[in-house]
């Protein structure tokens, strides 16, 4: 039984955390990015609305920042509570890289935040740019080492293992690993369009209800002119990225693609569509699949020049299971990434139509609906990716060098479940007040009435600088 | 290569000691406000402490980020065995941290405030028991096997001495946070904190007098290095040195004197500091691992050295940076994002 196993259920943990955790950061990596460029605005055209825009925004920021900085932490010490033995033999090189996010990352982004949320009276409007760039920045760079580090445990490079221990002989080799590029730029592309889709997709809400429909077309003209380029761009990369998972971790890409049978170099195989995977059968109980498409999928031509491995040609203890899960969790991120392309591209064109106007704007009923329906599925497709690599990784934390069995800390099960049950508890309720306060935000709407910096100068913070005020007390009682 | 195997440890040790350090003082003082605004009387009064921390909080926590990443990497082992033993505390203070981050952002929006005044103080204190629980027990000792591996249950951090640090920790966490009200705040929030700080005081003195007494009176490990020259002198002057710190603390209290207490509880933190690293050192699993036998491989260390270390100076800067800009009494509960 499955609560009686220590692998198991910290596995477990981790991937809810994990998976819940993921879910933050994404606005505050990706909405970063766009708080600089509508400050940016605000301060090169000194138009008012560029102003608001970063305030309303900047709302809804901080709270997901506080809920991710609040489901970090735990990220940060399940290695050595959960995984003591990964962290013992990774720690050479997987420690340092956490300590560079702390040190490059997190701190600056922490630092800066205060002056970007609560400073705008009190530094300025410079400084509190420089702020706001430095909060992206960090973020930014927080997404940088943890997909080094991630990159690092499915393609390990730079050393090797020795006595239990990975000893890296060159850190530079072991940072720029094979997988390292493509899977940061995939990762900071994902948060990025996700991130415009909710901005889009809330905007899109307001102009529906017709509220500061003006206003809100701003931003979502923002979102399209960004999502153009970021839409297809991301669409390619993930191309990439699904090759190097060919040519590094056949395994995972047999269990992605739910093929059992080597498909030998120089032939053309089918692409299977939908699929019903058994792994005890060790074959589909039930396919549909695209005749000879596979070779066009993974090379652009009929005919692979390498040969597709299959599952079978692995030993079952060398080989991902849960196929079903890896093989639909690929294709809902697949097809997210094109259904977001393609509202783009119908978007674009009503934009060329002229039908974006402000006159028109609110009349375009079914397309506005469709951005409020889009928000939340980057995050959706940011979550089955992230199960396609690691679920698609097993039955190793480090790729063919160290398996997940051996990686765990010894617990009692009973400790690592009451601590489980905690967290799925705790995050359901996180989930669902986040979800609460999210909408009261944006059901209250911008406040277009705020102090703007340079104008007036009224405080918005109720905090003075300490005033001086005369000791009157008698000599001896003053020190 | 002989030197640099004891030179590198002993730097990253250093380093290590600084972050926790720095945490312990920065989070310690937002802990103890947490602690304290379970006890305050009304909204307003509630909405003053939150207000005080608003923004410098999440900078504060990260300094144990920044402790536990660079813990992960220079000394592996230490961080795999210490966080094995310590599941239950630690899981106590993560759970801790997430009620309390997490109530700074809700409250702000939440029509009944009340609930979340309640989950950030209990998560506060939460965090601070998963602490002190998790220091009284890494000072008490990890059992460990030749590797160095946790051989323990996770039961062992519970015990009459942990029980005893978890509550002087938390005593000192009250007494920073009041110190650092009365630095920020004024009026009868001011005074009212003046009163806990003084009571903080006693407790956290009786609390470290216990500590100073049992810890040479019940270990074996410590009694022998207390004991020996030259560390025999430095342990002489600590408690004098404690005794006359906490005389200067509540002689400011006394005389309400407006930063003078916070700076007193800060030099009694680096005090029992120095104590606690000196009885530890070399050891980073006490009883039985060294810094030298945890240490990552040196090249490791140096190449976390070359990345870390220039940033250090820098991170204090720009963390000292939003001190100033953020300077000066906080007198609303106006939580500032509007």
């Amino acid at each position: 039984m499955f609560l009686e196993n220590t692998v198991v259920l910290s596995r477990m943990q981790f991937a809810l955390t994990a998976l819940f955790h993921m879910l933050w950061p994404v606005l505050t990596t990706g909405m970063g990015i766009y708080l600089v460029i509508v400050e940016g605005l605000w301060l090169k055209t000194r138009n008012s609305d560029y102003y608001y825009h970063a305030r309303f925004w900047s709302k809804l920021y901080i709270l997901n920042f506080g809920i991710g900085v609040a489901t970090g932490i735990p990220m940060e010490f399940q290695f050595g509570t959960n995984w003591a033995p990964f962290s013992e033999a990774v720690g050479n090189f997987f420690g340092s890289i956490m300590g560079f996010e702390a040190t490059w990352a997190f701190m600056l982004e922490a630092a800066s935040l205060g002056i970007m949320v609560f400073g705008w009276e009190r530094v300025n409007p410079i400084i509190h740019y420089i702020a706001t760039i430095l909060v992206a920045v960090g973020a930014n760079m927080s997404t940088f080492w943890i997909l080094v580090a991630n990159s690092w445990m499915q393609t390990p490079a730079g050393g090797k293992l020795v006595d239990g221990k990975f000893i890296i002989s060159d850190y530079f080799q072991a940072i720029f690993n094979p997988f390292m590029k493509v899977s940061i730029l995939h990762m900071f592309f994902a948060t990025l369009e996700t991130s415009l889709f909710v901005i889009g997709g809330i905007s899109a809400w307001y102009i529906l209800n017709k509220r500061n429909a003006a206003f809100f077309s701003r931003s979502l003209k923002i979102v399209i002119a960004a999502v153009i380029l970021v839409a297809p761009i991301q669409i390619y990369i993930g191309h990439l990225s699904a090759e190097q998972v060919y040519h590094r971790q056949p395994a995972k890409l047999a269990a992605m693609e739910a093929r059992w049978q080597t498909i030998p170099a120089g032939e053309s195989a089918d692409y299977s569509l939908v699929a019903l995977p058994n792994d005890k059968a060790e074959k589909n109980d039930w396919e549909l699949s695209i005749p000879n498409a596979l070779g066009f999928v993974l090379e652009f031509k009929q005919k692979l020049s390498e040969p597709v491995l299959g599952l079978k040609e692995f030993k079952p203890e060398n080989r991902p299971h849960l196929v079903g899960l890896i093989y639909y969790s690929f294709r809902t991120m697949v097809g997210i990434g094109f259904a977001l392309a393609g509202l783009m591209l119908i978007t674009t064109l009503q934009w060329l139509r002229g039908k974006l106007s402000t006159g028109n704007i609110t009349e375009q009923k079914w397309l506005l609906r469709a951005w409020l329906f889009a928000a939340p599925l980057g995050y959706i497709a940011i979550d089955t990716g992230w199960i396609v690599r690691c679920v698609g990784r097993q039955p190793w934390t480090v790729y063919n060098q160290l398996r997940t069995v051996d990686s765990v800390s010894k617990l009692p099960p009973s400790n690592v479940l009451t601590t489980l049950i905690c967290y799925a508890t705790v995050y359901t309720m996180l989930l669902f007040a986040a979800l609460y306060f999210g909408s009261r935000i944006i059901r209250k709407g911008p406040n277009l009435s705020l102090p703007i910096p340079g104008i007036e100068s009224q405080p918005a913070l109720d905090t003075k600088p300490g005033e001086f005020v005369p000791d009157e007390r008698p000599v001896e009682a003053q020190q | 290569m002989e030197t640099l195997t004891y030179f590198l440890p002993q730097v990253w040790f250093g380093i290590l000691a600084l972050f926790l350090f720095l945490y312990v003082m920065l989070d310690g003082f937002d802990l103890g406000v947490g602690i304290l605004s379970l006890t305050a009387s009304n909204e307003e009064r509630r909405g003053i402490l939150m207000t005080s921390l608003s923004n410098i909080w999440d900078a504060n926590e990260t300094w144990l980020v920044l402790m536990g990443g660079s813990l992960f990497g220079a000394f592996p082992l230490a961080y795999a065995t210490i966080l094995n033993a310590l599941y239950i505390p630690v899981s106590m203070m993560l759970f801790g941290f997430i009620f309390r981050a997490v109530a700074f952002e809700f409250r702000e929006h939440a029509n009944r405030k009340l609930f979340w005044n309640i989950a950030f103080g209990t998560g506060s204190f939460l965090a601070a028991l998963g602490q002190g629980f998790a220091l009284g027990a890494v000072l008490e000792g990890i059992v460990v096997d030749k590797a160095g591996h946790f051989v323990g249950t996770t039961w062992d951090f519970l015990s009459w001495q942990s029980i005893l640090v978890a509550l002087t920790l938390i005593q000192g966490y009250v007494l920073i946070g009041s110190t650092y009200l009365i630095w920020k705040t004024e009026g009868e929030l001011q005074e009212t904190h003046y009163k806990t700080a003084k009571l903080a005081a006693y407790t956290t003195l009786i609390g470290a007098i216990f500590i100073t007494i049992s810890t040479p009176v019940f270990y074996q490990s410590a009694r022998t290095k207390l004991f020996e020259a030259p560390l025999v002198y430095i342990f002489a002057i600590i408690p004098v040195l404690g005794i006359w710190l906490i005389w200067q603390l509540l002689g400011s209290l006394d005389k309400k004197q407006d930063k003078a207490p916070f700076v007193w509880t800060i030099l009694i933190f680096v005090l029992t500091f120095i104590g606690l690293a000196l009885v530890v050192f070399p050891y980073i699993i006490p009883t039985e691992i060294t810094i030298y036998e945890a240490a990552a491989d040196p090249s490791s260390l140096v190449f976390m050295l070359i990345f870390v270390g220039f940033l250090i100076p820098i991170m204090i800067f720009y963390n000292i940076y939003q001190y100033i800009v953020f300077r000066g009494k906080v007198t609303s509960h106006q939580y500032g994002g509007e």
